[in-house]
């Protein structure tokens, strides 16, 4: 069996029966009260099963990379249900499958209003972002990026916090609006190619292949640059995500910040750099200006913050500046360093969610002013919370320091001036985040606060996990840098697009 | 014409004899119930007979029908729409009070049926003008007397006007040709240069008003505010269906006339602007669902401009993704609709929806998200498929406004959308009690369809592909 269409259907539908589930709840026993999370559950774990199968399995080669489905869908278009898995999919899977973990053992029992409609959103949104990462054809890539909107959209709107549909109708506009642009270039390349072959199709294999005019392929790079810029974010476009992170429900927050912004990331590599490789070197000086704007711009506002989520939210800017940075340096270094990054900061800003998502649970405010001394009565959270810190600001040891290393490495091979720069920002990332740890959880105690209960140490248990991966990336990274990197369609081009190899 | 001459498609005739039945069942005995399922009966039959026709094919090409598969999709879709919207009706007790409503709406039907299988003037502006006397009586159905007469009075002047424009465009064509073939006139000897331009002109005027393009779109918000809920959707559907067939037929689906290239340019651009700028600040729900018709009117005529392999795919996904999805807005209206409650009119009844009908929520929020484009629904193919068409003709400045127009409609969609998740203040009302399960039924099926269509849309293009490329072959068969 293949493993690859189950990978994306089994969490929308396990969505599906967790909602059913969660619609017969009342009429059950108290003991099965939670059937919907369970099912939720068994869900993660039957599609980890899978993961381990696509990982470990050895599939029969019948397409350019190891994992491969075909299926027609729309033959009068050339369009077809084309996956296929290289080392970056599965590895961006595995981090969204370690997201999802985390939410559900930490985050999702605390929604209690119309909780099985908000895990099937949950579940349906993890749908969309597998089927991201697995389309090779770009108008089921298409319609799984706009797919994917839809159940953040309600996560956010239904579940979050005050300012919640002002928040999520921005984060909507935004995406959908440059997912348009994309849209035009995708079937720019595919009019194109359709002119000089007579062959209408939407292979990502085949279109990769197009000979294009240096400005008909800078014109097309964009159209996917725009959307995928929005989603890293990069500094312009970032508007979106401090109100959308903010917003939240932790479990969304957790999501966006922790796979759904690495979808940019994602594209960035898939698309800009492997289908339009001049274009994006003739762009890669704007890229990497942009890249470090986001760095500095990014620490600068999130030291500025006093909403806990906010801040956050703007390291995030700052971090994925970096990946940019590093995608744009045209070296493999980079690109290495720019996913190490990728999965270094999923792991850690989903970490320092979950801590900010569960001080907001129990003080019900996310305003450091009003929050401090949590150290004495929360000692396993601050804990916690400050490992993730240190992880953000790029402690030697951890993930984040790995993937900024290389990047800084790569960029000061390309040119001296932004990686100086972009250090600068590791400093202000160094401020702001021992700035917040000082503040919450060291900070002298506020008067008027309740006592409150710490996380359960079942619970510091998942912490540990991601905190083991976090050093793992750090100490070790070379079994993750091989594995995770994507492999280069020229090698694609010389065996054939269309499963030439034996 | 000669008695053997005649060519007549059997749609046609089985609904202009099904009337004379109802009216005879009519001044019989009065029965709302007979005529709706009378004329329920009439409609299925005229589906299944709709490829069938009376009398001989014309070989000169001098008939007043066509028969073909485009005309068999438009009509499908006209009469599946006019189903739908006596579901709608029935049991309504506003308008469903008399058996004149089922009556007008299948003259209505006749008048868009004669529509879409004209190939000549006369049955054509016929047609256009028992459309536009069904409507006008069709409008004044329902509670609200006044606005619903103001309304129609409206809808008659200004019909009135654009039809003396068309009739004046179809004369000047008939000067200049002397024929009434339904194609545009090209000049003979002897006629002044300026004529058969003029006239054309005139009839796409006339066609824009019915279309409701934007410098012509007045009256549309206005009438369908002024009427209830399923003649909103009647005018919103069918007359748009019954006049964008004939306008594929007219041009054909070949580079229209160099002198129309700049002003189809300039109405879509205003049509797409104007819609949905318009739409955003409504606060009534049937007008915002007008002005987004209007809009959805100017993307489909950037496929109408774009002739070429993709076209039939994009218009006739885009028809059936534009009826599907307004149908069903409207149907989950009208099943959210109290007797003496909120009608649903306003977008400020819809909060809270989420809580207190669920399904009603998510299927609503189902609809917008389907007319916004966004997957899985139907819309989203069909908005790709114009974006398709566009980019292969590069048709830069209007795939801009496409865009342009896609973001600000996803707005004022979302807006619906988000309005129906705030948690209500109140508490909320009982669920209606006036459940009404062939609205249900309605509603289920308008969803299967979006959805299916959305997933699998090669079997709802794949049969009908050579739809749109049939007229441009009659065309040919014509002019030859």
């Amino acid at each position: 069996m293949n493993p690859l269409p189950a990978l994306v259907l089994l969490p929308i539908m396990g969505g599906g029966v967790a909602w059913v589930a969660g619609h017969v709840r009342p009429r059950v026993t108290t003991t099965s009260r939670d059937a919907s999370w369970w099912v939720v559950l068994v869900t993660l774990i039957v599609e980890t099963f899978v993961l381990v199968m696509a990982t470990f399995g050895h599939p029969v080669h019948t397409g350019p990379w190891p994992g491969h489905f075909s299926m027609p869908w729309i033959p009068a278009m050339g369009i077809a249900v084309r996956l296929d898995m290289d080392g970056l999919s599965l590895s961006l899977i595995w981090l969204s499958l370690i997201m999802c973990f985390l939410c559900v053992f930490l985050a999702t029992r605390q929604v209690t209003v119309h909780a099985g409609a908000f895990r099937f959103l949950f579940l349906a949104t993890l749908t969309g972002i597998i089927g991201t990462f697995l389309a090779t054809d770009l108008f089921l890539f298409f319609f799984f990026w706009e797919l994917m909107l839809v159940p953040m959209f309600g996560l956010i709107a239904a579940w979050g916090h005050e300012d919640r549909q002002r928040a999520a109708m921005k984060f909507f506009m935004f995406t959908q609006g440059s997912g348009l642009i994309m849209l035009l270039s995708i079937l720019g390349l595919v009019i194109t190619h359709y002119r000089q072959t007579g062959v209408l199709t939407f292979d990502y294999f085949t279109l990769a292949h197009t000979p294009l005019s240096p400005a008909v392929s800078m014109l097309l790079m964009l159209g996917f640059f725009i959307a995928f810029a929005v989603k890293l974010p990069v500094v312009p476009v970032h508007v979106w995500l401090p109100d959308a992170h903010t917003q939240a429900p932790t479990a969304a927050s957790v999501l966006l910040a922790g796979i759904l912004l690495k979808t940019g990331g994602y594209g960035m590599i898939r698309f800009n750099i492997m289908l339009f490789p001049d274009a994006a070197s003739r762009f890669a000086p704007i890229a990497m200006g942009l890249g470090v704007a986001g760095i500095v711009y990014g620490a600068w506002l999130a030291y500025a913050q006093d909403d806990v989520k906010r801040l956050i939210a703007y390291s995030s800017i700052s971090h994925m500046g970096f990946v940019l940075l590093g995608i744009f340096t045209g070296s493999r270094m980079g690109m290495q360093g720019a996913i190490i990054q990728m999965l270094a900061h999923g792991l850690s800003t989903a970490g320092l969610f979950v801590v900010a998502g569960a001080i907001q649970d129990r003080l019900h405010t996310r305003d450091m002013r009003c929050i401090g001394g949590l150290w004495a009565a929360m000692p396993r959270l601050s804990g916690a919370g400050l490992f993730f810190a240190m992880a953000a600001l790029g402690m030697p040891g951890l993930g984040n320091f790995t993937g900024e290393f290389l990047v800084l490495l790569a960029t000061w091979h390309v040119s001296p001036l932004p990686a100086i720069l972009a250090a600068v920002g590791l400093v202000l990332a160094a401020i702001y985040a021992l700035r917040m740890v000082n503040r919450i959880f060291l900070a002298a105690p506020r008067t008027g606060l309740q006592p409150v209960p710490d996380v359960a140490s079942r619970q510091m248990a998942v912490f540990a996990c991601v905190m083991v991966f976090l050093v793992l990336l750090g100490v070790y990274p070379q079994p993750f840098v091989t594995f995770s990197a994507p492999l280069p369609l020229p090698v694609a081009a010389m065996t054939g697009p269309e499963g030439a190899t034996p | 014409m000669i008695v053997h001459d005649v060519f007549l498609p059997a749609p046609l005739l089985v609904v202009s004899s099904g009337i004379m039945v109802m009216l005879g069942a009519t001044a019989w005995r009065r029965s709302v119930g007979r005529s709706f399922l009378c004329a329920m009966g009439i409609l299925l039959l005229a589906i299944m007979v709709v490829g069938h026709h009376a009398g001989t094919v014309p070989d000169h090409g001098d008939s007043l029908f066509v028969q073909d598969r485009w005309t068999a999709y438009t009509a499908i879709l006209t009469m599946f729409s006019t189903i739908c919207i006596m579901l709608m009706s029935w049991r309504d007790d506003g308008i469903m009070r008399a058996d004149e409503y089922a009556l007008l709406l299948m003259l209505g039907t006749l008048g868009a049926l004669a529509m879409v299988f004209s190939a000549n003037y006369m049955p054509f502006f016929v047609g256009l003008e028992i459309l536009g006397v069904s409507i006008m009586g069709l409008v004044t159905f329902g509670h609200r007397a006044v606005p619903g007469h103001e309304a129609a009075m409206k809808y008659l002047i200004l019909s009135g006007v654009s039809s003396a424009i068309l009739l004046f465009g179809i004369g000047l064509a008939y000067g200049v040709t002397g024929s009434l073939r339904f194609m545009p006139p090209i000049a003979a000897g002897g006629v002044s240069a300026a004529l058969p331009p003029a006239a054309t002109i005139m009839i796409l005027v006339g066609m824009f008003f019915k279309l409701s393009a934007v410098p012509f779109h007045m009256w549309l918000p206005d009438v369908m505010e002024g009427a209830p809920v399923p003649v909103a959707a009647f005018v919103a559907v069918v007359s748009k269906i019954a006049i964008f067939s004939p306008l594929v037929r007219y041009f054909g689906t070949e580079n229209q006339p160099p002198f129309l290239n700049d002003i189809l340019c300039g109405v879509i651009i205003l049509t797409i602007m104007g819609g949905n700028l318009m739409a955003l600040r409504q606060a009534d729900f049937i007008r915002l669902m007008a002005y987004s018709s209007i809009a959805h009117m100017g993307y489909l005529l950037i496929a109408f401009m774009c002739p070429g392999r993709l076209q039939s795919g994009a218009i006739t996904v885009y028809l059936a993704a534009y009826t599907a999805s307004t149908l069903g807005v409207f149907a989950v209206m009208d099943a959210f609709a109290t007797p003496g409650g909120p009608d649903g009119r306003v977008i400020a009844q819809w909060k809270g929806v989420f809580s207190s009908h669920p399904f009603v929520g998510a299927v609503m929020s189902f609809m917008l998200l389907s007319l916004a484009g966004i997957p899985p629904g139907i819309g989203f193919f069909a908005k790709f498929g114009i974006a398709a068409v566009g980019v292969a003709h590069q048709r830069d400045l209007l795939l801009c406004f496409l865009i342009i127009g896609s973001i600000i409609g996803l707005y004022y969609y979302l807006n619906i959308v988000r309005t129906m998740m705030v948690t209500p203040s109140l508490p909320s009302r009982p669920l209606n009690r006036h459940v009404r399960p062939e609205l249900m039924a309605l509603v289920i099926v308008l969803g299967m369809i979006v959805v299916i269509g959305g997933l699998f849309p090669a079997r709802a293009i794949h049969p009908l592909l050579p739809a749109a490329t049939v007229p441009s072959e009659t065309r040919d068969g014509i002019t030859h």
